[in-house]
């Protein structure tokens, strides 16, 4: 990742940046470039961005409020943006500090998951606890075919914050470890780690879910 | 032998390979692995299409009136 340093500053400990004794002629004209490259570059995501917001905030006004918030932070902070990097990945850390900052009250929420003794892989193993791979199979196929839309979004929205993050970013977004580390100013050791604890509670959930819409047979429910 | 990746090392890196996060030599041996050994071939492919599901569903139509509204927010600023 040799030209990919992100810079990440959002202008949010910072003033908004004034316009201050620029020339009269040039200013107008740079500062209309400038809203014309911000909504062809940034806009862009915009679609994006609102799937993450609506995760973090789980309600389509506050969603609607954070795109907004983030966008026009953004906005008045693009001159610190330096081209050629990372600008997705500069949006989301927008994102992420403004629901952090605007909701921190979440961060009262219980911030470990608690995973007792499941294993691995967990979803696929109780699948596949089944007499023949062919029978198995099946149970994969229905269970992946039958979670419907709300219980992934639920399991999502259950993870404690510290651990939605990183799995929205990772699959949702697709960022890489080391975008998610500079996104959410963590080690990428502990972005590993809350992906796979994070990863892991949602499986535990689905299961839960898959059991209750009866796509997995009885026998295969052990406690 | 032309790779040197176990069972038990291709399931510790199960994520890491489907997250596109190994490096190409890495890949290429979980891969080799995953050719001969159907066991772990079945979970890596399971885990794949999971992470499909779920990209799938999480991801939302945004109402187009909210684009309309940042638009006009950064007009507004611009003003």
């Amino acid at each position: 990742m040799s030209n990919s340093t992100l810079i990440l500053s959002t202008g949010q400990d910072r003033a908004t940046p004034q316009v201050v004794a620029t020339p009269a002629h040039g200013y107008r004209a740079d500062f209309m470039a400038d809203q014309a490259n911000f909504e062809r570059e940034a806009l862009q995501y915009s679609r994006q961005l609102y799937s993450a917001a609506m995760r973090m905030a789980r309600n389509p006004t506050d969603a609607e409020d954070l795109v907004q918030e983030t966008f026009l932070k953004a906005y008045r902070a693009y001159d610190t943006f330096q081209e050629g990097t990372n600008l997705k990945a500069w949006l989301y850390r927008i994102l992420t500090n403004t629901y952090i900052n605007k909701y921190r009250k979440e961060s009262r929420r219980p911030s470990e998951v608690d995973l007792g003794d499941v294993e691995d892989l967990y979803l696929y193993r109780r699948l596949g606890s089944e007499d023949t791979a062919e029978a198995s199979r099946t149970t994969e196929d229905r269970v992946l075919d039958g979670l419907v839309e709300s219980d992934i979004k639920a399991a999502v929205e259950e993870l404690p914050e510290n651990f939605r993050m990183p799995v929205l970013l990772a699959d949702l977004e697709g960022f890489s470890y080391k975008e998610i580390a500079e996104i959410l100013d963590i080690p990428i050791g502990t972005v590993m780690s809350r992906l796979h604890r994070g990863r892991k509670a949602m499986q535990k959930r689905l299961w839960e879910f898959a059991s209750r819409r009866g796509l997995v047979p009885e026998d295969a429910e052990r406690p | 032998m032309s790779h040197d990746c176990d069972c038990g090392d291709a399931q510790d890196q199960i994520y890491q390979y489907l997250d596109s996060e190994l490096d190409a030599q890495t890949a290429h041996a979980v891969r080799a692995h995953l050719d001969d050994c159907d066991g772990c071939f079945d979970s890596f492919d399971f885990e794949r299409r999971l992470k499909v599901v779920i990209r799938t569903c999480l991801t939302e139509d945004m109402p187009e009136a909210l684009e309309v509204k940042v638009r006009e927010l950064i007009r507004e600023e611009s003003t």
